[in-house]
């Protein structure tokens, strides 16, 4: 049969848009020349055009929920699915509600709740090319001072800059006790992170800790007054020293 | 890339994850199976994808890995039929379905391809990935790729012109 005699790797590679140059020069020569070649093309076209005739048409079905649904669902690894069902629906709500934010649990501020609350309003706020902040940098003074008045605790809001972060600006999220407070600085390179400032109601002192979303890091802590968290893509050992950085400086106002 | 952004783009990629599933296993209902699973490890892996490279690729990697697994655990996926079962087949065609004729018999002489050679086929002929894609996402080398290619496409003309064209079979 003609495909199995000029059956050859270039053939291939021609029908497959892999030739270029003389390469494909070469090609076009063999097959005005040769038509068993042109045959054996032919016979790589046809089976192409059946494959698209047979399995094309998925393209352009519609895509079912359950598929679409588990796409919008985050990582569940590490995650409680609470936090995951809460990340779902602030997907949703990204486009309308800019200080959205859930806040379902009563009473204090538990540690592992701030860190989820604190990744949530992160993944929410961090890709917002628009409106990342409602106050911006430039308004420093305002920022920190409204922020500390709305959230209940007073706090100085950190320099990033030794870390490579510079601050943008930053926002007020709701919450059901009370609202907290969330500032987003960006290093050169883009990449954002974002402090979480909440009242710690309860008053009491936890230390540092870290967890690990996917790609997230989120380090949290309460003391005193302030019940905080850090989020971001980085290292665990740099996520560490920034949160370190940021206890230091909220400790020295205090 | 944050978690919402890689949802995002792989939303926009499920039309293409399960016209790859669908070609790589036969069945529409196995392949959305193999898509939502693939769904559920790309999220979960999603910090080990590189943005400077093809998501589809990627993905395409994380799609068939699954399904090499499954073939080995499960032989439900294995897809191939018997001779017995396209001979009954054949003796099934009436001639008001000739229009479904020709899909019929490019998917069944698709099940008949080694496994090996069937992926192959799929990437390039119906995925178009370029050869250096197909051979990073099946982890052989490139050479591999194009004999596996020109063995299968040798191997599926072959069973094509046993079985005869549509139009030869009406005649008969």
């Amino acid at each position: 049969m003609t495909y199995e005699t000029v059956e050859n790797w270039a053939l291939h590679a021609f029908a497959d848009g892999e030739l270029e140059g003389d390469e494909r020069k070469a090609m076009e020569r063999l097959l005005a020349e040769n038509e068993e070649a042109r045959k054996a093309l032919a016979a790589i076209t046809y089976q192409k055009a059946e494959l698209r005739k047979a399995y094309g048409n998925t393209i352009d079905e519609a895509v079912p929920l359950s598929l679409l649904a588990s796409a919008q669902r985050r990582s569940s690894r590490g995650i409680l699915p609470y936090a995951a069902m809460v990340a779902s629906v602030s997907l949703v709500l990204l486009g309308g509600f800019g200080g959205w934010y859930a806040a379902h649990q009563s009473g204090s501020l538990q540690a592992a709740d701030l860190a989820r609350r604190a990744l949530i309003a992160h993944e929410v706020f961090s890709v917002e090319v628009k409106h990342p902040f409602e106050v911006a940098a430039n308004e420093q003074d305002h920022l920190q001072k409204w922020l500390s008045k709305r959230v209940g605790a007073e706090f100085k809001i950190p320099d990033l800059n030794t870390d490579g972060f510079a601050l943008l600006g930053g926002r007020l999220l709701a919450g059901e006790n009370s609202p907290a407070g969330q500032l987003m600085y960006e290093a050169e390179d883009k990449q954002r992170l974002t402090v979480f400032i909440s009242a710690n109601d309860d008053g009491k002192d936890e230390a540092l800790r870290l967890e690990e979303n996917g790609q997230f890091i989120t380090c949290y802590w309460r003391d005193g007054k302030l019940a905080m968290a850090v989020t971001g893509e980085m290292a665990k050992d740099d996520m560490m020293a920034l949160a370190k950085n940021i206890y230091d400086q909220m400790d020295k106002k205090s | 890339m944050s978690t919402i952004a890689f949802s995002k783009d792989l939303i926009t990629e499920l039309p293409y994850l399960r016209r790859f599933a669908r070609g790589l296993c036969g069945d529409a209902s196995l392949a959305d199976d193999l898509v939502q699973d693939c769904v559920e490890r790309a999220l979960m892996k999603s910090h080990l994808y590189d943005p400077a490279r093809p998501l589809r690729a990627w993905l395409y990697a994380v799609l068939r890995n699954i399904y090499v697994s499954n073939w080995r655990r499960n032989s439900k996926f294995t897809g191939a039929k018997n001779l017995d079962d396209l001979e009954g087949f054949e003796g099934a065609v009436q001639p008001e379905q000739e229009n479904n004729f020709s899909v019929a018999l490019i998917t069944d002489a698709l099940d008949n391809l080694p496994a090996q050679q069937r992926e192959v086929l799929i990437l390039i002929s119906l995925e178009e990935m370029s050869y250096q894609q197909a051979a990073e996402i099946i982890g052989v080398p490139i050479g591999t790729i194009m004999s596996r290619l020109s063995r299968a496409r040798a191997h599926l003309q072959n069973i094509l012109e046993e079985r005869g064209t549509p139009v030869l079979r009406r005649v008969k």
